[in-house]
């Protein structure tokens, strides 16, 4: 390795891809009987990991051309597989944020996690993730990408399933898995399509190549279409989204990093990553647009219903990453990357709040742990208001900036139904967040319960006094770090923007909105977002905030229509019995009894008339010797009269 | 030493003839030593790991072709030649029986019935392995490939369980009636080719007519594809697999059935490249429907030996999708398959046999909750079935990459099908893993000890090859590379 | 009548004899005794056309010693083979010996 010290942009970009790997291995063979130091080990490894990252963020940030190194991964016939590094604007972004928001919630998983038997194995999987999305992020080719995507998947099912003696929790981890294997079957077959219609899998060659026109736009619409079908499974879109919600079984600093922040933004990262790909294919964005625009509706009616914390933000999640498809899909390729950024920290933000609601009572239920004296740990709850008005979109929050970027772009879009869709969505947006978070600030107590509610308000205090030490912090410090991102971030807007779209001249003639700035139409949509959003909150507080509010819902009026949402739209249903129709009592069912019966059975039924025949003939064996030599002799005798006469 | 000495050296016959020996040397071993025996027989097998391990780095990929070469004339009349060599594609196989035995060996530490006997039966078998893996001569192919089938009967009917005489018996007349197709077959082409040689390379460049092409090779397709575990002659193996001993079922599984798809490689096709075209088709159709079938069969079983079991069978049908493609990267996924599904499915067998051990049960609704009580065993077998699934950077995972997108190329509709198969397997493995490792501890288990480091290494090997060539995959895959290349443009 | 049809007479009435006793004793040693007669039969009759016919007087006594050679032997490995059948079945009537029955 002497190559190692002559390039450091190099070095960083390999210390990314290797070392949470080595951490992993080493607190899996050596350290697991040592929780502290596993945990020293991985949350070493990241922190160098988001140093090198944030240096080859500000080395290579004026860097004219995209760095690109590659090794023949494997070699088959004229088909090179290469394992490289691609470092461009995009990729670096993507990198810095996997690394600090995985610092962040590896630094509050000292606290969430403290105790756990299973500790060291937690940090290790852990690395697993690290190390599969920053290679991923900076894959120069598909296949990588595509490999480390579904390494990425398996880390989401261990870390889903870590709780694995609960039933439910493997239970969702297996179900994410199949689910977004369903998606990765897709993505794999598009790959396959480029392949064999382009021959190259490089993606600098395929977005030029796409832009140029030199692949056949079949090949393109097949080929992003099926690619798609990756982002469908991964970034959990319609009609593949239920596993998301059900993956809130794993650890909470599990789902702000994996099931909200990163990984399940690497479906959407995929699609900017291969835009101009995409862009050539106005089919595949038709899809990807109505797609992302029911993704969107869907989720948020399932977030009225929910009394589960980490529900609501599951379902905001796969809500929020409908959105950026639908950006990424209207042409908005700087509207999406913007809002997958600031979308990251803002979700992380409110999943790590919770996680500190969650560790302190104990329990999921929004109403219970309003009743428990939520509103008494103040940072948390300062905390997870600011990621709540960010998520509805409220000035000067940072996803006020992207969120309007989004409906900028939307609003360009000659089909005004989707900008109708996107500023119905801010608006259920804003009533789902504060509804939680006025069940917090307002807790009801009905009669009976008040004793209890004494009592629960005492410990409530107790826990929050007497968990300020280094336990509480290592979970405050990372939440208080995102609130203030989430407060900075969006007055970034113009640099942000400048940094990315420096790379990409494809997509200026999209975005004109974001460019051209503020026209009158503009203007006349930030307004009616915002009131939109002011409203949805102000509709909840009506609702669950207020004195004299039922906490009811209005949804309560219309049963069919709750039992509807709190169903999930009866998808899972859909799937469950599909499942057990299709695979359980369908083919494994008459593939087994083919297995007995047929194919057995008459292999038994050969060796059983084999041995029936024997059988059959088997008296002429008397058993007796003589008998045999008798016949012997007699047939002796008849030889020699045939040939003696 | 210099390095041309040391090619003088028959290294080959050296690993085939330290089997037989240490069969002889074990025979020797009073009765009531089996430590000895074990001892012995652990040497021998890491003597066998050492010589494969030199003949891997040894082979040079760069100059290809045949390396140490053996070939003396036996039986001048018949054209017989002791004719041993090593090229790209056996040198994998060399190794995975060299590491499925030693690691076998490791396994079966606890054995003690009648362990001398056991251990000699073993060597016979694997001698029988390494006999077809090294010859180039079609007579001593088949003698080795039926020395190796004939001590799987007594291996199964002694040391096994689950209706072991049963699966025994299928076994043996479904293995005799594919040798019962694979002798006429052979026969045939000598004598065509005018009775002179059984030489392999010589019968090659003699050539064959199209139409002896075409019946030859749907005689040794279907008699090796047997013992490959093709769909519909497939049902032999599950039910051999569930019968066998913990290291039985590592070899049979993890070599054996590569010696199948190994035949239909170096004999058939290499033979009887028209013919391979003619019946191309029919293979990749009985490979996908294997590739599907298996996986979905194995959603049912609720015996652990018999899941795996399926999962062999949908593997093997990888293997055999991607002979059929007939291009160089379908072959090379096929030879990277036979090598990293035997380390695989050894690694699957031995994780099972520790818990069948300790649990006396290998059935799935009567175990659950085993991750608790013992860790690292049940990690052995969840890294198994990762693998199993395709899970990138195991060493399967590029095999089927590369399988997989020949036979999208070469076979679209099959190719996509079984693609999908992949989704039904993910799921039948991880049920697998579910039911039996995760859930509430389980009280019966409670007492059960993990498995201890020694007997925990052979499982620690195995997991460490399959992670490394998921990692390095050149390492294997030029070897391999250097034999297809030329193979497929003499095709 | 000549000299060697007598031999022959004789030689074919021992055989007949050792047949008759194979096919109809049940008793396993009778049956060993009976073969002895069949061998024997065969002896003279090796014995009697050497000294009538052949050239060279060698060869029939040479087959004749041969012969009483693998009568022994063939007592020896049917006396063991008795023996082993009756310490099993303690008969040593052949009638007993019918596993082999379909």
């Amino acid at each position: 390795m002497m190559w190692l010290p002559h390039d450091p942009v190099l070095s960083a970009a390999l210390a990314c891809a290797t070392l949470p790997f080595l951490s992993m291995a080493v607190i899996l063979i050596f350290t697991r009987p040592y929780q502290r130091l596993s945990c020293a080990i991985s949350v070493g490894a990241i922190t160098v990991c988001l140093g090198c990252a944030l240096y080859l963020l500000i080395t290579l940030r004026h860097a004219p051309a995209p760095v690109e190194y590659q090794w023949a991964w494997i070699v088959s016939s004229d088909m090179v597989i290469p394992f490289g590094f691609l470092l461009d604007r995009l990729s670096l972004l993507m990198l810095t944020i996997v690394a600090v928001i995985s610092f962040l919630v590896q630094v509050y998983s000292i606290g969430y996690m403290h105790g756990d038997p299973g500790f060291s194995r937690y940090y290790a999987f852990q690395s697993l993730f690290a190390w599969a999305m920053m290679t991923m992020v900076i894959a120069p080719g598909m296949l990588q990408l595509y490999i480390f995507w579904e390494l990425v998947g398996l880390a989401s099912y261990l870390l889903i399933g870590y709780y694995y003696e609960k039933w439910s929790a493997s239970q969702a981890g297996k179900k994410a898995f199949v689910m977004t294997r369903l998606g990765d079957i897709g993505f794999f077959l598009g790959i396959i399509t480029v392949l064999l219609g382009f021959g190259d899998l490089g993606i600098l060659h395929m977005n030029h190549a796409a832009q140029a026109g030199d692949i056949h736009p079949a090949v393109v619409t097949l080929g992003a279409i099926l690619i798609f079908c990756g982002v469908v499974g991964k970034s959990a879109q319609f009609p593949l989204l239920t596993w998301l919600p059900d993956a809130m079984e794993g650890p909470t600093p599990v789902s702000a990093l994996l099931h909200s922040a990163t990984m399940v933004a690497a479906g959407v990262y995929l699609m900017s990553r291969i835009f101009p790909f995409f862009a050539a294919s106005p089919d595949a964005m038709a899809v990807a647009l109505i797609i992302g625009t029911i993704t969107m509706l869907l989720a948020s009616t399932m977030a009225f219903v929910t009394y589960d914390i980490k529900q609501v933000w599951a379902y905001s999640t796969v809500s929020q990453l409908g959105f950026m498809v639908m950006s990424l899909a209207a042409g908005g390729y700087f509207a999406g990357v913007f809002h997958l950024t600031t979308h990251a920290g803002f979700k992380a933000l409110l999943f790590l709040c919770s996680g500190i609601f969650i560790h302190e009572y104990h329990t999921n239920d929004m109403r219970e742990i309003g009743r428990g004296g939520g509103r008494k740990l103040t940072i948390p709850m300062i905390c997870m208001t600011v990621g709540a008005l960010a998520l509805a979109g409220i000035f000067p929050f940072s996803g006020f900036f992207s969120k309007e970027a989004i409906l900028g772009v939307l609003a360009e879009h000659p089909n005004k139904l989707f900008l109708g869709a996107g500023l119905l969505g801010a608006a259920m947006t804003a009533y789902y967040s504060f509804r939680l978070i006025f069940f917090i600030l307002f807790p009801r107590s009905t009669a009976e319960e008040a004793s209890h509610h004494e009592e629960a308000h005492g410990h409530g205090d107790d826990h929050g006094g007497g968990h300020h030490g280094h336990v509480f912090w290592a979970m405050a410090w990372p939440v208080m770090i995102l609130a203030t991102v989430t407060l900075v971030l969006g007055f970034f807007q113009n640099e942000l923007q400048s940094y990315l779209l420096a790379l990409e001249p494809a997509s200026h003639g999209h975005e004109a909105v974001e460019h051209g700035g503020h026209g009158v139409g503009h203007y006349l949509l930030l307004v009616t977002a915002v009131c939109l959003a002011v409203g949805g909150v102000f509709f909840a507080y009506l609702e669950f905030g207020w004195k004299k509010a039922t906490q009811e819902g209005f949804l309560r009026k219309f049963p069919a229509v709750e039992t509807l949402f709190a169903n999930r739209w009866y998808m899972d249903h859909f799937y469950r019995k599909a499942l057990d129709l299709l695979v359980y009592c369908g083919f494994t069912n008459v593939f087994t009894r083919n297995d007995r019966r047929v194919i057995d059975g008459g292999i038994d039924g050969i060796c059983r008339f084999t041995v029936g025949g024997g059988r059959a003939v088997s008296f002429l064996q008397s058993g007796m010797l003589q008998y045999n030599l008798v016949l012997m002799v007699a047939a002796v005798g008849v030889l020699v009269l045939v040939f003696a006469l | 030493m210099t390095a041309m000495e040391f090619a003088q050296f028959p290294i080959l016959s050296a690993i085939l003839f330290s089997t037989l020996l240490a069969l002889l040397v074990i025979l020797f071993i009073p009765d009531d030593r089996p430590k000895l025996v074990k001892q012995v027989s652990l040497g021998f097998a890491a003597v066998g790991l050492a010589l494969s391990l030199y003949v891997y780095f040894a082979y040079d990929p760069h100059k290809g072709g045949l390396q140490f070469v053996e070939r003396v004339l036996w039986v001048k009349s018949l054209g017989i030649y002791y004719f041993l060599a090593a090229d790209g594609i056996n040198v994998p196989m060399i190794l995975l029986t060299a590491v499925v035995l030693f690691t076998g060996v490791l396994t079966m530490w606890e054995l003690d019935k009648r362990v001398k006997e056991y251990f000699a039966l073993t060597y016979l078998l694997v001698a029988g392995v390494y006999g077809v893996f090294m010859s180039m001569d079609l007579f001593f192919i088949f003698v080795w490939y039926d020395v190796s089938l004939f001590p799987m009967y007594p291996l199964i009917a002694i040391w096994g369980s689950t209706r072991k005489e049963y699966g025994a018996m299928k076994l043996t007349l479904y293995l005799l009636a594919g040798s019962a197709l694979i002798l006429p077959g052979i026969l045939y082409l000598w004598a065509v080719a005018g009775g002179t040689t059984f030489d392999l390379f010589e019968l090659q460049r003699l050539g064959f007519d199209v139409q002896v092409q075409r019946i030859a090779f749907v005689m040794l397709y279907l008699g090796f594809g047997i013992l490959a575990g093709v769909w519909p002659f497939h049902t032999w193996s599950p039910v051999g697999h569930v019968a066998a001993p913990t290291a039985v079922s590592m070899i049979h599984a993890g070599v054996l059935m590569k010696l199948g798809a190994y035949g239909i490689l170096r004999v058939g096709m290499t033979l009887c490249p028209e013919g391979l075209v003619y019946w191309a088709d029919l293979m990749a159709l009985l490979a996908t429907i294997g590739i599907v079938y298996g996986a979905f069969v194995g959603l049912a079983q609720t015996d652990l030996k018999y899941v795996i079991g399926y999962s062999s069978v949908s593997h093997m049908g990888i293997v055999g999708l991607g002979l059929s493609t007939l291009t160089v990267d379908g072959i090379n996924g096929a030879v990277f398959q036979m090598f990293s599904h035997g380390i695989m499915t050894a690694l699957f067998f031995s994780a099972v046999g520790y818990i069948y051990d300790k649990t006396h049960t290998k059935m799935i609704p009567e175990l659950g909750g085993l991750s608790k009580t013992m860790p690292k065993a049940s990690a052995f077998f969840i890294l198994a079935a990762f693998c199993g699934i395709g899970v990138p950077c195991m060493s399967s995972f590029w095999a089927e990459l590369l399988v997989f997108i020949s036979a999208v190329k070469t076979y679209p509709l099959r190719g996509i099908l079984a693609v999908s198969g992949l989704v039904v397997s993910a799921l039948f493995m991880l049920r697998v893993v579910q039911k039996t490792f995760y859930g509430e501890k389980n009280p019966k288990w409670e007492h059960i000890p993990d498995v201890p480091l020694f007997l925990a290494s052979p499982r620690i090997i195995l997991v460490g090859i399959l992670i490394f060539y998921g990692l390095f995959p050149r390492l294997i895959l030029d070897i391999i590379q250097s034999a297809v290349v030329p193979f497929v443009n003499s095709l | 009548m000549n000299s060697l049809s007598v031999y022959l007479t004789v030689a074919a009435v021992l055989f007949s004899l050792g047949l008759f006793g194979v096919l109809m004793r049940r008793n396993l040693i009778g049956m060993l005794i009976s073969i002895e007669l069949m061998l024997n039969g065969a002896n003279l009759n090796f014995m009697a056309f050497n000294r009538f016919l052949a050239p060279e007087p060698a060869v029939g006594q040479i087959m004749a010693l041969f012969i009483m050679g693998i009568a022994a032997a063939e007592a020896a490995i049917g006396l063991s083979i008795i023996l082993a059948l009756f310490r099993r079945l303690r008969s040593i009537n052949v009638e007993r010996a019918q596993r082999l029955r379909g």
